[in-house]
C-alpha cells in the first residue's frame, strides 16, 4: 500500500504542477471531455480529489450526506401517517365527484364505483411531541420526536417507472441525472476508497416486488463518475471487486502495479494526462477491492446492534441494508439510497400493511437511533418515503380484505429527520378524505430543493449545460420548505 | 461555385470578414478570411447571440409565456422596438441596463441568478450596437452553399525547408507549408485556418499507428500483426487508400456504424419501462448493418427508416427499417392511461427525430414555446402530428403480457441478414442450375439435379427461419392537439396538421394531409439547413475526436458556432451532391492529411488551441466500451465474426437482473460461438445494460446519444481486471501465446504478445517489466497449482489439454496486463 500512496502521490505532483509547460494544453484536451469537472478537480486540494463544483458552499451546510430511504411502490400514508376519521365513516360510500373529477387516475380508470375506503390501521399518539403514527410502525413512533412527518406531499407521476424517476430526477423524461449524481457533482465525495452514490435494494419477499431501474441512479448526463454503485449481497458485493479464481491480493497487486508501471513508461512518450487517471483510478479500483469487503464484512458489529436493526446475517434484507447505511455513512459515502421493493398495495392490503410494516419498521428506527447514539444524526438528512402514495379509494371490493389502494399523487407523506431538520414535527394536511394535499403543500421539487439546501445548495445555482440548457435537479421549480428547518 | 453565390452567402451572414481573400506578402498559404479581425464590428451570430441567449432570452426570447415586459431581444423588430438603437449604443436602453449599478435596474436582474455581463460581453454589445445592431439569422438555419476552397501558394524557396521540419515534427510557428501537405480540400480548409493563427501541421504519424487508427475508426477492431506487417511493408504510392477501401468494403464496417446510428435513434432490446421486457427487433439492426455495408444513400436510409411503410410496394427491409419508428421506450405497466402513454410516445418521438437528423432540440417547446430557438410550442405539436398514424396502442397492457419477450404490435415476419444472405447465395446458384438446365443431358446432370433438389429443400428451410419484428404500419391519424403546459388531460389546446417549422420550408401537399414520407423528404431535401451538416459534423466527430460544431446534440442557437464553417458547409454540400454517399464522405475524411497526422501533441500549438480545434494534429481518446470488447476478444483470437441475427449475452454477475420484475428472470449466458461474438449484437437491456458496457460509458439508449462521454473510473478498470470476459481473453491469448508459434524463450514471446495487443514492438525495458511479472507469478502457479488450476480454468473456451497449467496461469497474468494497459484501449 505504501508504494501505492507513494505513486499517487507521484502521480499527483507530476499531474497538477510538474506539467506547467506541456500541461496547459494537455489538461484542456482533458477538459474538452469534463471541463467543469477538471476545472473543479484542479483548484481542489492536491492530489486530485474531486470537491465539486459547489466549493465553496452556496450556504452553510447543516447536513454531510443522505441517507434515501425509498419504500418503493408507494406506501400508503392512508394506513401509516394519515389518520383521516372521515374517510372511515364514510367507508364503502362513493367519493364526492367534487374531490375525484379532473383528476388523474391509474388502475382504477377500470373500476365502475369509486368508494371510500377507511383505513385499516389504528393509529396512536406517539413521543412528546404526540405525533399521530400507525400502531404498527410502534419503533418508528419510537422516534417520533426525532423525525419531521409532511403530510402533504405531491407528485405528478402517477406510475411507479416514470414516478421513480420523477422523484430521483426531478422530470419524467429518462436521461437526467438523479440526485444521487447531482449531490456527488456538486459536493464530491469525503471517502476515498468507496463511491460517493451507493445504492442497495431489498425485498420483504412476501409479494411481487416493484421493479426497479438503474436508471434512478444513473449520471444521466453528468460525467459517469457520479452514477450510483448498487452494492449487493450475493456474489461480488460490488461488481468485479472480487479477484478472478486463482488471484489473491498480492499477485492482483502485481498486475496492477504492473500495468500502471508500463503506463507511466508511455506516458514518457505520449505525453497524455488521461494516463495520470488511469492510474489514479486502478490505484482506487485496488483500494476498493479492501475496502469493499471490509464494509460489508459486518462481523465486527456487536450483537445488541444487529439485534436492534433485527439482522441475522448479511442477507441482502432491509434490515442489513439499513445497518450498511451507517456503514457507509461512517465512512463518507455521500448519497446512500435504499430501494424496498414491495409497497405496492393493490389488493391484499390488510394483510400487506402489516407484512410491510414488520420488514421495515424496526430497522428503520434502530438506524435513526443508531445515528444519533453516533452522533451522526446532525449532520445525516434521513427521508423516508415512496414515489407516490395511495388512493383514499378502494380498489376491488371495499368489503372484502383483499381489496386494495390505487396509486396516489395527490396527497402522501413522507418523513424527513437530522441534517438540520426539525424534530418531532407534523408538516402540512391532506382534506378530510385525505385525498388533495390542502395545506403547506409540498411538491418533489421542493423536497428537491431543500435537501440540496440542508448540503448547502443554492439548487438554482447547481446547474449542468446539456443541449444548451442549464439543467437542475429542480427542473424550472422548486422552493425551500424553511417552516421545518431547524 | 461562382463567385456571386458565395457573395450573396456572406451578405445574408453579415460582418463576418468582407473580403473572400487576403493576400499577404512571403505569406504562403492565402484563404477565405475566416479570422474575424479584431477590428471588425461584431458579429451577431458568433459574438452577441451567444451573450443574449445565455443572459436574456429566458425572460426576452422566443416563448411569449415567459415574456417580460413585452421585450424581445432575440428578433431584430422587437429588440429594436425601444431597447436597442441602432447605432447608439449609449442611447439603448440594453447597455443602460447591463451597466447600471442599480441593483432594481440592473440586467440580468438578481432573482434571475444569472451573473452580470463582463465588461468584455459589453465592450461587444456596444460595439455591435454602434455598428448597426445587425441581426443575422442563426447561422444554421440559413442553408449551406459551397464556398470556395482556399487557394494554396508555397513560397518555392520556403516548401523544402518547411519539409524538412515536418519530417523532424519541429514547431512550426511563422513557418510556411509544403504545397503538397494538402491531399484533399479538406486539408486545404484546415491549413487555411492553420495558417492564419500561425502554425502548421503535425508530421504524418508512424505507420503502425496509422493503420490501427484507421481500423477501430472504419471497422472497430484492432488489425493484426500480419496486416500490420503488409501495411507497413506496402510501397505502393497508394497503399494507404487500398487500405481504406479494403476496410471500408469490410462487412465490419456496417457493425461499427451501426453501433453509431443505435446511439443516435435509441436502438435497444428491452422495451425500457416498468418491466423492461425483451422486445422483437433483431431485423431492424440487421437492416441498419446492411444498410451501412451496401453504402445505402443517407437519404434513403432517412426515408426508409421512417416511412418504408408509405413507399409504394414496399420491400421487407424497407419495412423492417420502419422499425425506427417503434424503437421508443413502451410500458405495459397496468394504470398506465392509453391518452397518457400515446402523448409520451409522440413527445420522444418529435425529440428524437429532431436530435437524430437536425440536432434540434425541438423537445424543449412540449410545454412552452422555444426559450433560444424559434421553435413555438403549436410547432412541437404540428411536428408530432406527422406521427399520428403510428400508434395504434399507448399502453400496450392489452397485449403485451409479462412474457420475454413481449408483445409490441404491429410486428411483421422477417429474416435476419445471415438468413437473407444465404438465401439469395442460395437463389442465385438455382438460377443458375436452372440455366444449366436448358442444355443436354450430360454426364453431370444427375449431380446438378441432387444440388438443386438439396437447394430447394433450403430453401425452404431458410424461408421457415422468419422472426417477429416490430414495424410501422400507419393507421388513420389521431388528431393531435396541442396540450397546454404539455399536460394531457387537458383538451382545450387547438387541433394542429403536421406541418414543419414556420421559419423553415414549409411542405407543399396541397389538399392531401402531410405525412411521415413528406416529412422524410424534407428532411433530405436540398434546401434543409440542417440534416447534412449534422451528419457530417458528426462524422467529423469519429475521425478527428472534437465536432466541428461541438455541440454534436444541438445545431440550435445554444449550440456552438462552428469554428470552421466554411469546411462544415463545403461537407456538408460535398455530402449532397454525393447522392448523401456515406462512404464517400468518410473516405474524404480519412484520407486526407490531416487525419494522417500524428496525435502526439505540440505544447505550442496546444497553447493556442488547447481544444484541438485547429486540427493542427490528430485527437486521441480512450475506445468505446463495444471496441474494448472486440478488441479483447480480437486479440485474443477468441472473436467470432458473424454477421446479423441472434442476440448475444456475454456473462454477467449474478442476480444483476434481481431488481427487474414482471416477469423476474435468469439471465443465461450464450453459450458456444455466441459468447464471443462483437457487442454490437449484445443483449441491450435499458433498465440493466451490460456493467461492462455500462462502466465504459455505453448510453442505456432511452433517449437520443449523440456524444458519447468518456469517464475514468475505479469501476472501469475493474471490469478490465476482473471481468470473466476479460480474464477469459487474457486466458486465451496466453495460450496463443504458447501455442500459435514457434519461440522458446520467454522474450521472444513477449513481445509476439506484445504486438498482438499493441501493434508496435516493444521497448526493452516494457518487456522487462512483464518478464519479471511472468518469473514471479510462474514460480508462484508453480508452488500453487490449484491456483494456477483455478485461473486457467474462468470462461467456457477450452483451454489446451497440453499446455502446462503453471505457466500458462504465469501468461495469463501478463496478458492481463496487456489488455488493462491505456494504450491498448487508446486510439492514437
Amino acid at each position: 500500500m505504501l508504494n501505492f500512496e507513494f505513486q499517487r502521490e507521484l502521480i499527483a505532483r507530476r499531474s497538477f504542477l510538474g506539467r506547467a509547460s506541456l500541461g496547459i494544453g494537455s489538461m484542456a484536451l482533458a477538459g474538452l471531455l469534463e471541463p467543469r469537472v477538471l476545472a473543479a478537480a484542479a483548484g481542489a486540494k492536491s492530489g486530485g480529489g474531486y470537491a465539486g463544483v459547489v466549493n465553496p458552499r452556496h450556504f452553510a451546510p447543516k447536513a454531510k450526506r443522505v441517507i434515501f430511504l425509498c419504500m418503493a411502490g408507494g406506501p400508503s400514508q392512508l394506513e401509516l401517517f394519515d389518520e383521516k376519521p372521515k374517510l372511515s365513516a364514510m367507508n364503502g360510500q362513493p367519493v364526492p365527484e367534487s374531490v375525484t373529477k379532473g383528476q388523474p387516475i391509474a388502475q382504477l380508470q377500470s373500476q365502475k364505483e369509486l368508494l371510500c375506503f377507511g383505513s385499516q390501521s389504528t393509529f396512536g399518539h406517539f413521543g412528546h411531541s404526540g405525533q399521530v403514527i400507525s400502531n404498527y410502525l410502534p419503533h418508528i413512533g419510537g422516534i417520533a420526536d426525532d423525525i419531521c412527518i409532511v403530510r402533504s406531499m405531491q407528485t405528478e407521476q402517477i406510475n411507479h417507472d416514470p414516478a421513480h424517476t420523477f422523484m430521483n430526477t426531478g422530470t419524467a423524461i429518462s436521461g437526467r441525472p438523479s440526485m444521487g449524481a447531482w449531490v456527488n457533482y456538486g459536493l464530491g465525495t469525503d471517502c476515498a476508497d468507496l463511491p460517493g452514490f451507493v445504492v442497495l435494494t431489498s425485498r420483504a419477499g412476501t409479494r411481487s416486488p416493484q421493479p426497479v431501474s438503474s436508471r434512478q441512479w444513473h449520471s444521466g448526463f453528468l460525467p459517469g463518475k457520479f452514477q450510483g454503485v448498487p452494492l449487493h449481497s450475493t456474489g461480488d458485493p460490488v461488481h468485479y471487486v472480487g479477484n478472478p479464481p486463482g488471484v489473491d491480493r498480492r499477485r492482483q497487486q502485481d498486475v496492477i502495479s504492473t500495468v500502471n508501471k508500463l503506463n507511466r513508461m508511455r506516458d514518457a512518450v505520449e505525453h497524455n494526462p488521461e494516463i495520470a487517471t488511469r492510474i489514479a483510478q486502478y490505484e482506487l479500483a485496488f483500494r476498493m477491492q479492501m475496502s469493499v469487503p471490509e464494509l460489508v464484512n459486518i462481523a465486527d458489529e456487536p450483537q445488541h446492534v444487529l439485534d436492534s436493526y433485527g439482522v441475522t446475517g448479511a442477507d441482502g434484507s432491509y434490515a442489513y441494508n439499513c445497518l450498511l447505511a451507517r456503514r457507509l455513512a461512517e465512512r463518507g459515502v455521500r448519497f446512500i439510497h435504499l430501494y424496498h421493493r414491495d409497497w405496492d398495495f393493490h389488493d391484499g392490503l390488510r394483510q400487506h400493511i402489516v407484512d410491510l410494516c414488520q420488514s421495515a419498521d424496526q430497522p428503520t428506527a434502530a438506524l435513526i437511533k443508531d445515528l444519533k447514539q453516533r452522533g451522526m444524526l446532525d449532520d445525516t438528512l434521513v427521508i423516508w418515503g415512496g414515489e407516490f402514495g395511495r388512493t383514499p379509494m378502494a380498489q376491488g371490493d371495499v368489503t372484502q380484505a383483499k381489496a386494495g389502494r390505487d396509486h396516489h399523487i395527490r396527497g402522501f407523506t413522507m418523513w424527513l429527520a437530522g441534517g438540520g431538520i426539525k424534530r418531532g414535527m407534523s408538516y402540512g394536511a391532506t382534506d378530510d378524505l385525505g385525498y388533495h394535499a390542502v395545506e403547506n403543500v409540498v411538491h418533489v421539487n421542493d423536497l428537491h430543493a431543500t435537501m440540496l439546501y440542508l448540503l448547502g445548495i443554492d439548487h438554482e445555482r447547481l446547474t449542468y449545460r446539456y443541449q444548451g440548457r442549464d439543467f437542475r435537479l429542480t427542473d424550472v421549480a422548486g422552493k425551500v420548505v424553511r417552516d421545518i428547518l431547524a | 461555385m461562382g463567385e456571386s453565390l458565395r457573395d450573396s452567402h456572406r451578405v445574408r451572414r453579415g460582418g463576418r470578414g468582407h473580403t473572400a481573400a487576403v493576400w499577404a506578402a512571403g505569406c504562403v498559404v492565402v484563404a477565405l478570411a475566416q479570422v474575424a479581425a479584431a477590428e471588425d464590428a461584431p458579429s451577431f451570430n458568433r459574438d452577441i447571440r451567444p451573450i443574449l441567449a445565455n443572459s436574456c432570452f429566458v425572460c426576452h426570447g422566443p416563448d411569449s409565456g415567459t415574456r417580460e415586459a413585452e421585450l424581445r431581444l432575440d428578433t431584430e423588430e422587437g429588440a429594436t422596438e425601444w431597447a436597442i438603437v441602432a447605432g447608439d449604443a449609449e442611447g439603448s436602453e440594453v447597455i443602460a441596463r447591463v451597466t447600471s449599478d442599480d441593483p432594481e435596474v440592473r440586467m440580468p436582474p438578481a432573482k434571475s441568478k444569472k451573473p452580470p455581463l463582463t465588461p468584455e460581453q459589453i465592450e461587444l454589445l456596444r460595439k455591435w450596437i454602434n455598428a448597426g445592431a445587425e441581426y443575422e439569422p442563426h447561422w444554421a438555419y440559413i442553408p449551406p452553399e459551397r464556398p470556395p476552397v482556399p487557394e494554396v501558394r508555397v513560397a518555392a524557396s520556403a516548401a523544402a525547408d518547411a519539409d524538412a521540419s515536418l519530417r523532424h515534427g519541429e514547431s512550426s510557428i511563422g513557418e510556411t507549408r509544403p504545397l503538397d501537405w494538402p491531399r484533399n480540400d479538406i486539408d486545404r480548409f484546415l491549413l487555411a485556418r492553420m495558417e492564419s493563427r500561425g502554425i502548421g501541421p503535425s508530421p504524418e504519424a508512424d505507420r503502425v499507428t496509422l493503420i490501427r487508427r484507421l481500423y477501430f475508426d472504419l471497422i472497430g477492431l484492432p488489425p493484426t500483426p500480419a496486416e500490420i506487417d503488409e501495411f507497413v511493408a506496402d510501397t505502393r504510392p497508394d497503399a494507404y487508400e487500398q487500405l481504406v477501401e479494403r476496410l471500408l468494403a469490410s462487412p465490419a464496417f456496417g457493425e461499427r456504424m451501426a453501433t453509431w446510428w443505435f446511439d443516435l435513434v435509441r436502438f435497444a432490446t428491452t422495451v425500457g419501462y416498468h418491466g423492461d421486457q425483451d422486445q422483437r427487433i433483431t431485423p431492424y439492426r440487421d437492416y441498419v448493418i446492411k444498410a451501412f455495408n451496401d453504402n445505402m444513400p443517407f437519404s434513403q436510409f432517412t426515408i426508409e427508416q421512417l416511412a418504408g411503410d408509405l413507399l409504394p410496394n414496399p420491400t421487407m427491409w424497407q419495412l423492417v427499417a420502419t422499425g425506427y419508428n417503434r424503437v421508443l421506450q413502451t410500458t405495459h405497466e397496468g394504470g398506465a392511461q392509453d391518452a397518457e402513454y400515446r402523448a409520451i410516445y409522440l413527445a420522444d418521438r418529435v425529440r428524437n427525430f429532431s436530435e437524430t437528423w437536425m440536432a434540434g432540440s425541438v423537445g424543449c417547446a412540449q410545454c412552452h414555446d422555444h426559450k433560444f430557438d424559434p421553435y413555438t410550442q403549436e410547432e412541437f405539436y404540428s411536428l408530432a402530428a406527422f406521427f399520428a398514424d403510428v400508434d395504434e396502442y399507448g399502453s400496450f397492457s392489452s397485449v403485451g403480457g409479462n412474457e420475454l419477450p413481449t408483445e409490441r404490435p404491429p410486428e411483421m415476419l422477417a429474416w435476419t441478414l445471415p438468413i437473407y444472405e444465404r438465401m439469395q447465395k442460395v437463389d442465385a446458384r438455382i438460377a443458375e442450375l436452372e440455366a444449366a438446365l436448358v442444355g443436354l443431358l450430360d454426364n453431370d446432370w444427375e449431380k446438378r439435379r441432387a444440388e438443386m433438389i438439396q437447394l430447394k429443400k433450403e430453401r425452404l428451410d431458410l424461408e421457415a427461419q422468419f422472426v417477429p419484428t416490430m414495424v410501422t404500419r400507419a393507421v388513420e391519424p389521431r388528431e393531435i392537439r396541442v396540450l397546454p403546459r404539455g399536460n394531457w388531460m387537458d383538451k382545450s389546446g387547438p387541433v394542429v396538421q403536421p406541418h414543419t417549422p414556420q421559419f423553415m420550408r414549409q411542405l407543399d401537399t396541397g389538399d392531401r394531409r402531410a405525412n411521415r414520407l413528406d416529412l422524410a423528404k424534407w428532411l433530405v431535401s436540398r434546401d434543409h439547413p440542417l440534416t447534412a451538416r449534422v451528419v457530417v459534423n458528426r462524422l467529423w466527430k469519429i475521425y478527428y475526436g472534437v465536432g466541428l460544431s461541438k455541440v454534436l446534440i444541438d445545431m440550435g442557437s445554444r449550440g456552438e458556432a462552428p469554428q470552421n464553417q466554411e469546411l462544415l458547409d463545403w461537407l456538408a454540400i460535398e455530402f449532397m451532391d454525393s447522392g448523401w454517399d456515406m462512404k464517400h464522405m468518410i473516405r474524404l475524411m480519412v484520407t486526407s492529411s490531416a487525419y494522417r497526422q500524428s496525435s502526439v501533441p505540440r505544447p505550442e500549438v496546444d497553447t493556442l488551441d488547447p481544444d484541438n480545434r485547429l486540427a493542427a494534429r490528430q485527437s486521441r481518446f480512450r475506445l468505446q466500451a463495444e471496441e474494448i470488447r472486440d478488441n479483447a476478444l480480437a486479440v485474443s483470437g477468441l472473436l467470432v465474426n458473424k454477421l446479423g441475427g441472434e442476440i448475444v449475452k456475454p456473462y454477467q454477475p449474478a442476480k444483476y437482473y434481481s431488481a427487474l420484475n414482471f416477469p423476474e428472470r435468469e439471465y443465461t449466458p450464450s453459450s458456444g460461438d455466441d459468447q464471443f461474438r462483437r457487442a454490437v449484437y449484445v443483449h441491450w437491456q435499458r433498465q440493466f445494460l451490460h456493467p461492462a458496457l455500462l462502466a465504459f460509458d455505453a448510453p442505456t439508449r432511452e433517449e437520443c446519444t449523440a456524444d458519447r462521454p468518456i469517464s475514468s473510473t475505479p469501476t472501469a478498470a475493474l471490469v478490465l481486471l476482473n471481468d470473466p470476459s476479460f480474464v477469459e481473453a487474457a486466458k486465451a491469448l496466453a495460450a496463443k501465446i504458447l501455442t500459435n508459434n514457434d519461440m522458446n524463450d520467454d522474450n521472444q514471446r513477449i513481445h509476439w504478445a506484445w504486438r498482438q495487443v499493441l501493434g508496435r514492438e516493444a521497448q526493452s525495458e516494457e518487456a522487462a517489466q512483464l518478464a519479471e511479472l511472468l518469473h514471479k507469478h510462474r514460480a508462484e502457479y508453480t508452488a500453487d497449482p490449484k491456483a494456477a488450476e483455478a485461473l486457467v480454468s474462468v470462461g467456457i473456451s477450452a483451454k489446451p489439454k497440453d499446455l502446462n497449467v503453471t505457466d500458462l496461469a504465469a501468461w495469463t497474468s501478463v496478458s492481463r496486463v496487456l489488455l488493462n494497459l491505456n494504450e491498448t484501449i487508446t486510439r492514437n
